[in-house]
């Protein structure tokens, strides 16, 4: 004896999974479910926002050499913004964009730099935020990545190294180049020349004379400028003394730059035990320089 | 029949052209005599910015002048064998300190000495004596200490009786000093920085603090504290007053006010207004205009004993060294001597950086922008605490402790 009943189809469900996801970062495709992208390690929330808010984010790279505080500035930028009322503030899109301040943020209260970005990019903070002016009707939407210096200068020196950095740059619409102003000051000419290298790079990834990295604008961010008398006076005059080579560079390679200067740490000691080294740690916080070179770039991207 | 009812509708359609067009006219005359009074008061202004442009004084550019110079004190010369107008020269320029030493206030007049006395309570708090917790104790912004015990666990420490500025030094009073040449009287420096007091020039080149110009500070500064100046000139400044920097115990103890609870333990006060943040009562980052501001603003910040801007605006030199302790409690290695800066500043960003406990280090050369000063006498230095304890009006009492001027008392610590 038989039985009719009515059995749900749930193969639809399954629908989605044939579906492919297309990385924001790199464009490739990817399962529903995915965490990262399996070309690019780009973290595959990035593309579900887009879709489901039906915007496209532009994307801004913060770059620079290995120790130069990018972490430090990203984390400071975001909660400056986000602490700011009737001004320029930000909006975190998703609980992940908030990890890279509540970290940065948490070691810097406790009087310590925090810890070394990994070379891993599955393991990168990636910030997705709205942009809010009292003065613009329609907010704009960011993605800032925190990379690993290390991981940037592999792929500046063997380009395709890191796919993510690859991609992203590619489809940056505009950069915040770190520099250490101390060590500039101090003579180390690997600033310098890290950041020519740089520069050249952005200029021979997208060298359309319209929409290529020439017009696209750049700011130059002289880090740990408290530590340099004069370099806040006048950020550009100290590139030209202390890193000639760069700012003839800009001059000559890109339309649309400025020199700035940043500060996080009034002044600095240092730490040392067996286990972790020598280590620099600051000795209060005050910020300074951190939102006007970020303001500087939202002139040109809105 | 069209043609005559045509007529009709195009009169309608005629008049309400000519309507039209008058309503138009009229609306245009109105919005172009409108746009013209808009346009011409534009231009007026363009106009106006154009000649501020080529006479070089933008609004911005304005603030970056120097004063019209003050007529300073020490301007006026003063007859050394007139005593009353040396003494009047001194109380304007703040050196009732000086007055009330033992040496000097035994030759004052009473009405002299009252003046003296009256400055002094005018313009210094009385800070009593007692035992102040000073030690290490950095919190994280949840509130929560540092794990496992400091190496360096914190001291008590008994201060002496003083009296300490009610408001930070400001860009006034240091002129008072420059204008007296003050950088030029050597006996007033440490002998190890003569070298380097040459060095200590405005932005023009000028002695002075670092963002001043001409020797002057900047149009509309003369009430905000004074800020870029090292440690060796802060003491310079107080010591030409007759004064000295508060040490750190001196200065914990005025912000946190402890009171003994039993033998042993006593409260003290995280904030000089209290135990809880209220960014409202201080200058900090993003409770203020993110710039110095004059001395007598945030009011309600102010300590139980009457000093005003403990928190916030700028940090404070001390006479105390800067030990460098970590959040642990564990020793720093610093890359040159500093000394010990107290208080926050307007660009201070963390509550936990802007209590009494806390304490930052700057090296004694630095001349930064958020760092200024304020000073510290000891009562027994002064002649006032003798008639003040015993109730006389002795005006030949002396000092019987013998410590030297200036100097801040030796730290009692017990542990």
């Amino acid at each position: 004896m038989t039985k009719s009943v009515i059995q749900p189809l749930e193969s639809y469900r399954l629908a989605q999974y044939a579906l492919p996801i297309r990385c924001y970062i790199c464009e490739s495709e990817n399962t529903f479910d995915a965490e990262f992208c399996t070309h690019c390690l780009a973290p595959m929330a990035l593309a579900h926002q887009a879709n489901s808010q039906k915007v496209c984010p532009k994307m801004v790279a913060v770059l620079g050499p290995s120790a130069v505080g990018k972490t430090v500035y990203l984390g400071m930028l975001m909660d400056m913004l986000s602490r700011r009322a009737r001004k320029l503030h930000v909006l975190a899109r998703g609980a992940f964009s908030i990890t890279l301040q509540q970290t940065t943020l948490a070691a810097l209260a406790r009087g310590e730099f925090p810890e070394k970005t990994t070379n891993d990019p599955d393991h990168w903070n990636w910030v997705h935020c709205q942009i809010r002016h009292p003065r613009q009707r329609h907010p704009l939407e960011l993605i800032m990545p925190d990379m690993a210096g290390e991981a940037i200068f592999e792929e500046v020196n063997h380009p395709h190294a890191y796919r993510v950095i690859h991609s992203f740059l590619r489809k940056c619409t505009a950069a915040l180049v770190l520099i250490d102003a101390a060590r500039l000051r101090d003579g180390q000419r690997e600033q310098d020349y890290f950041t020519m290298k740089l520069l050249s790079y952005l200029r021979e990834l997208n060298d359309d004379p319209k929409r290529g990295w020439a017009r696209r604008p750049v700011a130059l961010v002289l880090t740990k400028a408290d530590q340099c008398d004069g370099c806040q006076d006048d950020p550009e005059a100290f590139a030209r003394a202390h890193a000639a080579g760069l700012w003839q560079q800009c001059r000559d390679r890109f339309r649309t730059y400025g020199f700035f200067a940043a500060g996080v740490a009034g002044a600095c000691a240092f730490r040392e035990n067996r286990f972790e080294g020598r280590r620099q740690v600051p000795l209060r916080i005050e910020p300074h320089g951190i939102i006007e070179p970020f303001e500087w770039l939202l002139k040109y991207l809105t | 029949m069209v043609a005559a009812r045509i007529p009709p509708v195009l009169s309608a359609t005629a008049a309400l052209s000519t309507f039209n067009l008058l309503t138009g006219l009229f609306v245009s005359s109105l919005w172009l005599s409108g746009a013209g009074a808009v346009g011409g008061a534009y231009l007026l202004l363009r106009i106006a910015a154009m000649r501020r442009r080529k006479d070089g004084d933008t609004p911005e550019e304005e603030d970056q002048q120097p004063a019209v110079r003050p007529m300073a004190v020490a301007d006026r010369a003063v007859d050394p064998n007139d005593t009353d107008a040396l003494v009047a020269q001194f109380l304007a320029q703040g050196r009732f300190p000086l007055l009330l030493r033992k040496q000097v206030a035994g030759n004052l007049t009473p009405g002299q000495l009252e003046k003296a006395v009256e400055a002094l309570h005018e313009t210094m708090a009385l800070i009593p004596e007692g035992e102040v917790t000073v030690g290490p104790e950095w919190r994280d912004e949840e509130g929560e200490t540092g794990e496992g015990e400091p190496a360096v666990p914190p001291r008590v420490v008994r201060v002496q009786q003083l009296f300490l500025d009610r408001y930070p030094v400001t860009n006034r009073q240091y002129f008072e000093f420059v204008a007296a040449g003050g950088y030029e009287q050597m006996p007033l420096w440490d002998p190890a920085i003569w070298p380097a007091v040459l060095d200590f020039v405005d932005a023009t080149g000028e002695p002075g603090p670092r963002f001043w110009k001409c020797g002057c500070y900047l149009r509309g500064q003369e009430n905000l504290p004074v800020v870029g100046i090292s440690w060796y000139e802060a003491a310079a400044y107080a010591r030409w007053l007759g004064k000295r920097l508060p040490t750190d115990a001196e200065w914990i103890k005025a912000g946190s006010w402890p009171v003994a609870v039993s033998a042993t333990s006593r409260h003290q006060r995280k904030y000089p207004w209290g135990d809880v943040m209220d960014r409202s009562r201080a200058n900090l980052w993003g409770s203020g205009p993110e710039k110095t501001v004059a001395v007598d603003e945030f009011p309600t910040g102010v300590s139980v004993g009457g000093v005003y801007q403990l928190i916030g605006n700028v940090w404070e030199w001390t006479a105390s060294s800067f030990r460098g302790i970590d959040c642990h409690g564990d020793p720093l290695l610093l890359p040159t001597p500093m000394k010990s800066i107290r208080g926050g500043a307007f660009d201070t960003y963390f509550d936990n950086q802007a209590t009494c406990q806390f304490q930052s280090g700057e090296t004694l050369l630095a001349r930064k922008h958020n760092v200024g000063m304020r000073c510290a006498v000891g009562a027994c230095d002064l002649v006032l605490a003798r008639l003040v304890e015993t109730g006389e009006n002795d005006r030949s009492a002396s000092h019987e402790d013998g410590s030297a001027a200036g100097a801040p008392p030796a730290e009692e610590v017990q542990t």
